[in-house]
């Protein structure tokens, strides 16, 4: 099956390591992995601070560049939303509006793509540990993707998997929010944390790299003893 | 008070509230527990989503034969002998008000719940007329002996307080001398409110639903207060926001249904009370003369624009219940009498973006609230219709972020660009990279580092990375 | 009964219609037929017992005892729950429901003569009744339609069925006949509804009522009984 990786920005600069996770899993589930240079970014960070004339450049952009896919397969629920959200956003354009909606019919996040699509369960991932997943907002609430990542991560070998409590409140990211609204997105951050260690989690696992560098990021600065990972590295771990 | 509240900026209010660990406690407290009985509610029912299809269609409907169902519901209140004054502004409604109470000579009111006569201010007119003005839902009535605390949560008005501050203010203000026990507080309200209510000379209430086809209006509470304050007053007030209004009893059924569910997880409240009209001949009590004061105050600017279905709203708060943000900062951060998402929406399109210009962006944009509204208003939409207005029309958004988004149009518009840019990433990131992470940003990334690792972007980008991968395939 | 007035609704509501984007609407809007109708699935089928049972079932939710009884035994029912209240005064409807349903000798001689002041609501004395209701210990009233999903009696006041027979009294008291039943609010709406269709009036005041007053306005904290009753019981007469 013919795959064209969307790998977002994030991933493509600062989390390389999970875009190579996402080739490697899905070659071994029998894909063909088409990368189209010319991406750039979903055009999320001008969108959702309402600058929509600047956005709609760069989703005019990632259509040209992606609508000659079978499969669209990103690592990133929430840029997978915005592909999905791309209609919405061209309603009412005769040129764009239809282009953009065969672009969103055929986006799929990664775990929907291997759970949905490729129906498969079982990846044949092995790690060891005691590990929590976070649920990012976009995916679940927008996208609507909540059992594949679960169904996945049960059959990891060897890692022990146990619920965050909370698990519905966002992490305080939500891209310039982050920055913009700082004080705020600490304390969210920190009640995050605060669960997480709750459950003595080894892993903290998640779908989206803005969600996991914002977690992530401050678990780091409070030198806490908990790995984060993407879960397409979790399940290239073998 | 106005809907406009507290003082100090934004940051300063934010900053006050997370500080304000009582508070926090007690707003995380009461999001899983109002949550958590919301959900088993609609669990019970079974088929939720098509509620809420069902709520939504009504609320849209009803908003787009809105001078329909208003001058239906006046002549039908007319017909039953009550008065209806339609005020445009808030000062509009006060004067008529205040002039009703004068013509009355009334000297005591008791009020029930009411957030549309805080947003108009009604009290101070009221007082000024030489009034005792007596708030009767416990809540409301704990904030106003407290010199007139604003209200934190649209249903839950004092939450912010814990019972030794309110034991503090009945102390001080009601010669109470027992203890902080929440029963013994109540009771000392139940039998100071019981008198207010027997020697009141008017009540107003506000209205959850009217209802057009009878000339009805519908109050729905715990603690019975409505009922007293309607029933045994012998002229009645009642104000309403202009949208609160149905067609028919039907559709009232409806939305209460969804309201109790939404805002407390309960099937109905203790008390739903339908008024029609003042007092039936020969009827004992009820009042003798009924009067319904319509407000607009700026709603009718939000109809025929992007915003129009924030007018849905039934204040249920089941999006203030699962906000993470309000969870954090609590209600008075808002600086508006109407706080979380729905606030965050409703209060710069009442008050304006001066006041309230950053509300809108104290969202993740999660949609949390989203989803538990129960009659489908798009909330995270609507801030983002916001941040749209703010950058698109009122300009008002910062020249450097103004820049960075020009470049960012610029950059992810072309391949090239972008290219180009993330491959400089790097060695412009050099100076501030330490063991591949950044803990000192520069511009924009100052803020984020204030709190959190960065991580340095890499030597190799993943594109490089995947293409010297395909180029050793082709070789081997 | 006098006609009341209308102020200032021309300018306001042609601005609703303006903004509306259209010429204002005084006639001609008819309810669509609603996509979705889920509140006629609850319950649906139910019998009048399994109503009951349904109804008793949430009573144990909102802090109110419920007693099943006949009609022949309901005097005696309800002489019980008003000793359990500790007695008198007591007030009550002016229905002809107390006199149908042998009430008449409880009220008028056996509660007297056990020094249980008993007052039966009467207009002519005006607001006397609300000093007697205001004073009284338990207040009764039958219930007129009675909502087996949330546990609520639903009143409709008249000339002797005063409103605040069920709000005054420190606890309440409300007779349920087992024809009252219906699944829940839906059914008393379009009842409601099929009357103004008619053109029949409706009741100045509909109450309804589930449970006993409360309030969770101190840190979340439910205080039952803050403005109204304190306690209540609805008495299921299971063979009428």
């Amino acid at each position: 099956m013919k795959v064209t990786l969307f790998v977002t920005c994030l991933v493509d600069l600062f989390h390389t390591n999970v875009g190579k996770a996402t080739v490697e899993l899905l070659e071994r589930l029998g894909c063909e992995i088409e990368f189209p240079e010319a991406q750039t970014c979903c055009g999320q960070p001008a969108y959702n601070s309402g600058y929509v004339k600047e956005a709609k450049e760069a989703m005019k952009h990632m259509i040209r560049t992606f609508e000659h896919a079978e499969y669209i397969v990103t690592p990133s629920g929430s840029c997978a939303t915005m592909f999905k959200e791309y209609p919405h956003i061209f309603k009412g354009d005769p040129e764009w509006e239809p282009r953009a909606k065969a672009l969103a019919d055929k986006t799929y996040e990664l775990t929907q793509f291997i759970v949905d699509v490729l129906k498969i369960e079982n990846v044949g991932a092995k790690l060891k540990g005691r590990a929590t997943y976070h649920t990012s907002c976009h995916m679940t609430r927008l996208l609507g993707v909540k059992d594949a990542p679960m169904k996945l991560l049960k059959n990891v070998d060897g890692l022990e998997f146990v619920p965050l409590p909370n698990s519905h409140n966002c992490c305080g990211f939500g891209g310039t929010f982050s920055v913009k609204m700082g004080p705020i997105s600490e304390q969210m951050v920190d009640e995050k944390i605060h669960h997480i260690e709750e459950v003595n989690a080894d892993y903290l696992i998640g779908a989206d790299c803005g969600c996991l560098m914002n977690i992530g990021g401050r678990i780091e600065r409070q030198g806490k003893p908990i790995k984060v990972m993407h879960i397409a590295e979790v399940l290239n771990s073998r | 008070m106005p809907m406009k509240i507290g003082t100090g900026e934004f940051k300063e209010r934010v900053d006050k509230g997370i500080h304000n660990s009582f508070m926090r406690g007690a707003v995380a407290g009461a999001q899983e527990r109002l949550r958590t009985r919301r959900l088993e509610a609609a669990e019970e029912l079974g088929n939720w989503e098509e509620w809420r299809a069902l709520g939504e269609e009504i609320r849209k409907h009803t908003l787009e034969n809105l001078d329909y169902y208003l001058w239906q519901l006046s002549e039908n209140v007319a017909k039953r002998g009550g008065h209806v004054f339609f005020a445009q502004t808030a000062e509009e409604a006060n004067e008529y008000i205040r002039d009703v109470v004068v013509k009355k000579n009334a000297k005591k009111i008791v009020k029930s719940k009411s957030m549309v006569t805080e947003e108009i201010n009604l009290n101070p007119v009221l007082e000024a007329a030489g009034c005792e003005v007596i708030e009767t839902d416990l809540g409301e009535y704990i904030l106003q002996i407290d010199d007139h605390d604003p209200p934190s949560h649209i249903v839950a008005p004092a939450l912010h307080k814990n019972k030794e501050q309110i034991r503090d203010v009945f102390k001080a203000k009601l010669n109470y001398k027992k203890t902080e026990n929440p029963e013994e507080l109540a009771l000392h309200a139940r039998h100071t409110l019981r008198q207010a209510y027997l020697t009141a000379d008017v009540g107003i209430t506000g209205c959850n639903f009217a209802i057009a086809e009878s000339g009805s209006i519908t109050l729905v509470t715990n603690e019975g207060n409505a009922d007293l304050v309607t029933a045994l007053p012998k002229t009645q007030i009642t104000v309403m926001g202009m949208e609160r209004i149905v067609p028919t009893f039907e559709e009232m059924e409806v939305l209460v249904s969804l309201l109790t569910r939404s805002a407390v997880g309960q099937k109905l409240t203790s008390y739903i009370t339908v008024l029609t009209g003042p007092r039936d001949q020969g009827d004992v009590d009820g009042p003798e003369e009924f009067h319904l004061v319509i407000v607009d105050n700026g709603r009718s600017n939000i109809l025929g624009t992007e915003f129009q279905s924030v007018l849905q709203c039934i204040r249920c708060a089941a999006c203030v219940n699962v906000c993470p943000v309000y969870r954090h900062i609590g209600g008075h951060s808002y600086g508006s009498i109407y706080s979380g998402p729905i606030g965050a929406v409703l209060s710069p399109l009442l008050g304006g973006y001066d006041d309230y210009k950053e509300l809108p962006y104290a969202s993740t944009l999660c949609a949390a609230c989203t989803e538990a509204c129960p009659v489908k208003i798009p909330l995270h939409e609507l801030l983002h219709k916001h941040r749209q207005v703010i950058v698109e029309r009122e300009g008002k958004a910062p020249i450097s972020e103004k820049l960075a988004m020009k470049a960012f149009g610029l950059g992810a518009a072309s391949s090239a660009l972008y290219k180009l840019g993330s491959k400089l990433a790097p060695s412009a990131m050099n100076p501030f990279t330490v063991n591949n992470r950044i803990s000192n940003g520069p511009g924009p990334l100052k803020a984020w580092t204030e709190i959190r690792e960065f991580p340095a972007p890499g030597k190799e980008r993943f594109r490089d990375w995947f293409h010297n991968r395909q180029k050793g395939d082709h070789q081997s | 009964m006098t006609t009341g007035t209308i102020h200032h609704r021309d300018k306001f509501l042609q601005t609703i219609a303006k903004k509306l984007g259209r010429n204002q609407r005084t006639t001609g809007v008819t309810r669509p037929h609603w996509k979705h109708q889920p509140q006629w699935s609850v319950f649906k089928g139910f019998s009048q017992d399994d109503l009951i049972e349904a109804f008793k079932s949430q009573c144990s939710r909102i802090h109110t005892d419920v007693v099943e009884t006949t009609a022949d035994q309901l005097a005696a029912a309800l002489k019980q729950v008003v000793a359990g209240y500790g007695g008198g005064p007591v007030v009550t409807w002016d229905d002809p429901r107390f006199v149908e349903y042998g009430l008449s000798p409880l009220l008028q001689e056996e509660w007297p003569s056990e020094k249980i002041d008993v007052h039966v609501w009467n207009a002519a004395i005006g607001q006397k009744n609300i000093e007697f209701a205001e004073k009284a210990n338990v207040g009764i009233t039958f219930s007129d339609i009675t909502l087996a999903e949330s546990g609520t009696v639903v009143l409709f006041s008249s000339s002797g069925k005063g409103r605040t027979v069920s709000f005054l009294p420190q606890t309440y008291v409300a007779i349920v006949p087992k024809s009252t039943f219906v699944p829940r609010m839906t059914q008393a709406a379009v009842f409601i509804h099929e009357r103004i269709e008619k053109g029949e009036p409706i009741p100045s005041c509909i109450n309804f009522i589930t449970g006993p007053s409360n309030s969770a306005d101190i840190e979340m904290n439910l205080v039952v009984g803050v403005h109204g009753p304190i306690k209540a019981t609805y008495i299921i007469v299971k063979d009428r």
